[in-house]
């Protein structure tokens, strides 16, 4: 069959936003669209200029160049507007670059663009793929909006519907089957995303269904296999920068610190743009005394993430203990007051922002001003520790203990185990601080009384629950969230309670929130809990009224 | 002189030179190919010379395309992403891209494919072999050049074939693989055959790898450039 052009798509009604700081090529672009009956197109040069427009409308497609030249590029844009919801559901984004680039292997379904374009624009690659997409798009938008309500099993059952008409073998059901498997993964359906993975693989080695693989052996604790699967994509191209991420995070489990270093390292020379991977570089070169290599890293990574949503108080706090592990006490002091110029809008932040100077006072020899700035915050450390990031804490209590403030030293410790109580080696740390100060005893008292605590509290909640007390149980676990509302343990089972309550006694809109904050908190802290998926898929079943089978 | 700490990876500004050179080509292309389809007569000589700077800017073009590509393959970064592709699209885009220079050569290119064919493959790849291929085709061509795609029993076959004089011996024997690397004696850097030859070994499923293969006579009467891709 002879192949002829598609006549073009009707664009009359589309609106268009073109992102790209080139002039000759904006133009370019519009004219393109034009000759289609584009009548809203809109520029934008660059990326505060994007996000500013994103924010006032929602357009059907976005054209946005990959490397938009300094500051943030094309696919912290597409990021920034998936997190902050600018985007419609049908919306199509492509992104535009000059060659095949690493960015375009890795992410998920959140961080994908719809298509890539590689330059030269013309007529035909543009409505093509406009065409191909925008209809893709409209077939997704159900799947999109289940998404957004986090209805993640409803999303499945829809993927599945989508895969069931698309019948034969288009580029279509492989995006669906692909989508499906990370549904299946956000659900906790490890054994149906294995299926496809491995269909997937049985047709050509596709670094992305090994990497899903590669994640189930992960969240099953199965790191050798994991890595074994890692390695395969990694091994021999440093293009897959993901799996190299997920490597790196399977060598640190299995204890291979300088594995994992190595292989950060390694992705990036290929990506350097990247504060996360930065952030966990300079994490394992400071716990490996690579204070040089950990200084660089978070200071990428703080630099990267300014003014974007990636930002955390960890990489300047980490950054702070390094400076002061090297003995500049000047640039210590001057990273932390730039965390309280940077993050000023999060008090937390702030906070560590001055309690962290407590331990660099102390080296530079400034002991009165420690003691008193350890007095000033002593009340408000106490009353915010169970928020605060567990590796600021542990830096503080043991200055803290040198400066004989016990009692707070205590409370910090006290919390991060309240918090933490099912890991042994957060416990080990807190005692060895105590240890050290000359204060074992008083260690002990803390540290085994938190953890007697927090176990106790979980013990009692399931008798109530077996004994039907479900009540009391709820409010036994709320009380207990209030003091540890990073445990994940305590925030799955308060969620379990609620459920089971609703699902005897009917969906109440608040206990349903209350519920969703519990889990949606739970897999943050521990991404790779299936217990998570599972809870909460019984939460969305609640009142719905599409069964599920699996 | 630079001093010692200033000394930079030539390479890197072989890299950025290398997508700048390739964005302005990108932008001449598109100018010269607005200025050929303007209404007005074909056979003038302004024509014809807008047509030839056409050609040798898209064939720089190719050729930055492969060498980035090249090197990236090398260094072990190229982000190699089979997908099941729709061929139909790709022939499209290929056609698109060829279409302006065949017109003004008045060559009649023709495009076959199955509407409904798919396959596993690197598209940005194969896309820039098969415009290469094209490109050279043109070139070559007499009055007719001719790209096809098909199924196999496993896999595909990608034809570029024209009316043209035919490849002469020593392409033959390098396009077969009996021999590889730069021939002095007649300009051809064997670039884009290389490149072909890399892009097909890298589409692989199972034990099977593709390859590529030259031969004169074909459909056409001319020279015949294979691909083939499991």
């Amino acid at each position: 069959m002879n192949i002829r052009n598609l006549p073009p798509p009707d664009l009359t009604r589309t609106s268009f936003l073109i992102i790209e700081d080139f002039e000759s090529m904006r133009a370019i672009l519009r004219d393109i669209l034009s000759r289609a009956g584009a009548k809203q197109v809109a520029l934008a040069f660059n990326a505060a200029n994007a996000i500013n427009m994103l924010e006032r409308q929602r357009y059907d497609v976005i054209l946005c160049d990959l490397h938009l030249g300094h500051g943030k590029n094309g696919q912290d844009i597409l990021e920034e507007a998936r997190h902050r919801a600018l985007l419609a559901p049908h919306a199509v984004w492509l992104m535009v670059s000059s060659e095949k680039a690493s960015e375009m292997v890795t992410g998920t379904v959140e961080s994908r663009p719809d298509d890539y374009l590689i330059k030269p624009i013309t007529e035909t690659l543009l409505f093509a793929r406009l065409g191909r997409q925008m209809a893709k798009k409209q077939l997704l938008a159900p799947i999109e909006i289940a998404m957004r309500e986090r209805e993640y099993l409803k999303a499945l059952r829809l993927a599945e519907a989508q895969i069931d008409n698309s019948r034969g073998q288009t580029p279509l059901t492989w995006e669906l089957k692909r989508l499906k498997a990370e549904l299946a993964m956000q659900s906790g359906e490890h054994d149906m995303a294995k299926t496809i993975y491995e269909e997937a693989l049985s047709y050509r080695e596709l670094p992305w269904a090994r990497l899903g693989l590669a994640k189930i052996h992960y969240n099953e604790n199965r790191f050798n296999d994991a890595r074994r699967e890692l390695k395969e994509i990694t091994d021999g191209n440093r293009a897959y920068l993901e799996a190299h991420d997920w490597l790196a995070r399977t060598l640190d489990k299995l204890g291979d610190q300088e594995g994992a270093q190595e292989v950060l390292q390694r992705a990036l020379t290929t990506s350097p743009r990247a504060p996360l991977r930065q952030l966990q570089l300079g994490d394992i070169a400071q716990r490996r005394g690579e204070f040089d290599t950990a200084a660089f890293a978070l200071k990428n990574s703080i630099e990267l993430a300014r003014n974007t949503p990636l930002k955390t108080s960890q990489a300047y706090v980490a950054l702070s203990q390094v400076q002061l592990a090297q003995n500049d006490t000047d640039a210590a002091l001057k990273t932390l007051s730039t965390l309280s110029i940077d993050m000023h809008d999060n008090a937390g932040a702030r906070l560590l922002a001055e309690a962290m100077q407590i331990p660099v006072r102390i080296k530079t020899g400034e002991r009165e001003l420690a003691e008193k700035l350890a007095r000033q915050l002593g009340p408000a450390l106490k009353k915010e520790a169970q928020h605060l990031q567990p590796e600021a804490l542990f830096n503080l209590a043991g200055p803290l203990l040198e400066l004989g403030e016990t009692e707070t030293a205590g409370a910090l410790m006290s919390s991060v185990i309240g918090n933490n109580h099912e890991h042994p080696e957060y416990l080990q740390r807190a005692q060895a601080i105590f240890t050290e100060a000359g204060l074992e005893d008083e260690g002990r008292e803390v540290v085994q009384g938190a953890a007697r605590a927090a176990t106790d509290i979980m013990n009692r909640g399931v008798k109530l629950s077996r004994e039907g007390k479900l009540e009391e149980a709820i409010k036994l676990t709320r009380e207990a969230r209030a003091k540890m509302p990073n445990n994940t343990r305590l925030l799955l089972n308060h969620a379990y309670l609620l459920i089971a309550w609703m699902e005897r006694h009917g969906r109440e809109a608040k206990l349903n929130e209350e519920a969703r904050n519990c889990i949606e908190m739970a897999r943050k802290l521990k991404p790779e809990e299936k217990r998570t998926g599972e809870l909460l898929n019984r939460l969305e079943l609640l009142g719905n009224d599409f069964s599920f089978s699996a | 002189m630079p001093a010692d700490n200033e000394k930079l990876d030539i390479s890197t500004f072989l890299l950025s030179s290398v997508h700048d050179m390739k964005n302005s080509l990108g932008m001449i292309a598109s100018y010269l190919e607005d200025a050929l389809a303007e209404p007005g007569p074909t056979d003038t000589p302004a024509h014809q010379k807008t047509a030839q700077a056409l050609y040798e800017a898209q064939r720089v073009n190719d050729h930055l395309i492969q060498l980035l590509a090249l090197y990236k393959i090398d260094q072990t970064f190229y982000p190699f992403d089979p997908q099941d592709q729709p061929l139909a699209d790709l022939v499209r885009e290929a056609f698109a891209r060829t279409q302006p220079l065949a017109d003004s050569k008045k060559i009649s290119l023709d495009f076959k494919c199955p509407e409904e064919l798919y396959a596993w493959i690197d598209y940005e790849l194969v896309f820039g072999v098969i415009v290469q291929a094209l490109h050279n085709a043109l070139h070559y061509a007499n009055s007719k050049a001719l790209l096809s795609i098909a199924a196999r029993e496993s896999g595909i076959v990608i034809c570029v074939e024209d009316d043209g004089p035919g490849y002469p011996d020593f392409l033959l024997e390098q396009g077969n693989g009996v021999r590889r690397g730069i021939s002095f004696g007649t300009g051809s850097t064997g670039l884009g055959l290389y490149f072909a030859g890399v892009v097909a070994r890298l589409h692989k499923a199972g034990q099977n790898s593709g390859r590529i293969y030259l031969e004169n006579g074909g459909s056409l009467g001319g020279g015949r450039f294979v691909m083939e891709l499991p």
